[in-house]
């Protein structure tokens, strides 16, 4: 993204995309959560359009920033970098990012069309969707230790 | 002290100097001659030196040290490594005068200078 300042906004020693990714991805956390208590309060168009949206900004953020990151500075030193926290942190907090990413799309694509056949579809919405509240939330914690690993430890 | 000693200490003297001149290079260590090479060391999230010297025609060899990848990229555009991994090496041979500031696009807190006279 050259069209991106290189240094961030933060003060720490990260990038421009790096900064704005931790932001975007914050930001987002919190309007899941404010997601889930719209549907608690059984708004239930507004609860699927808050959460899609969410799913597919970050789909952008993972294409943007997050995938090309991991496929430039982590694949190459796998899986013998693995014991350092460097690299430790930025494999499982990808992992599990796919795992919240792509169970978001399944509970988004179940819950919003009908593509899906009878068998592939859930009907118990809260516990899939809790479920996956508690990974996301799980994401957004790894995510920031990767940003400490990377950009704040090594310049402390 | 006998005429010969003198002889022998002054010439003792004048060879201890030659060598102490001999063994001093003329030039910084990184000041090298048109067509040299010259080293930066990438360590601890860190270039060394920061800012080098070097004359016209030298090409500039940068080693990455650290076991964290890293890249050389020039702030004004002029030169840009790919990801170097640990050990992995970037150069780029500078063939006109000015200042080359520098720094790692992954972690921009990283800068270095490469002064070329």
């Amino acid at each position: 993204m050259a069209f991106f300042p290189i240094k961030g906004f933060l003060g720490t020693g990260a990038t421009f995309e790096a900064d704005l990714n931790l932001v975007v991805q914050v930001v987002m956390g919190v309007a899941l959560i404010a997601g889930s208590l719209l549907a608690k309060r059984k708004r239930y168009a507004a609860h699927g359009v808050c959460q899609t949206t969410v799913l597919l900004s970050n789909l952008g953020m993972i294409g943007l920033v997050m995938w090309p990151s991991f496929q430039q500075q982590v694949r190459p030193a796998l899986p013998e970098g693995l014991h350092k926290w460097y690299f430790a942190a930025a494999t499982i907090h990808a992992l599990l990012g796919v795992m919240a990413e792509l169970l978001g799309l399944y509970i988004v694509i179940v819950a919003g069309t009908h593509v899906l056949p009878q068998f592939l579809r859930f009907k118990n919405w809260k516990r899939w969707m809790r479920a996956e509240l508690v990974l996301w939330s799980i994401v957004v914690l790894t995510g920031m230790g990767t940003y400490y690993a990377w950009y704040i430890a090594p310049f402390g | 002290m006998t005429t010969k000693k003198i002889w022998i200490v002054g010439l003792a003297t004048t060879v201890m100097i030659a060598m102490m001149l001999l063994g001093t290079p003329s030039v910084a260590a990184n000041d090298q001659p048109s067509g040299a090479s010259a080293d930066v060391k990438i360590d601890n999230f860190s270039f060394g030196p920061q800012t080098l010297t070097v004359f016209v025609g030298t090409t500039v060899v940068w080693t990455n040290r650290d076991d964290i990848p890293h890249t050389v990229v020039s702030t004004d555009g002029v030169f840009k490594s790919k990801v170097r991994d640990t050990d992995e090496k970037f150069s780029y041979t500078f063939t006109k005068a000015g200042t080359y500031p520098y720094f790692c696009s992954v972690h921009p807190k990283m800068t270095g200078k490469v002064v070329v006279q």
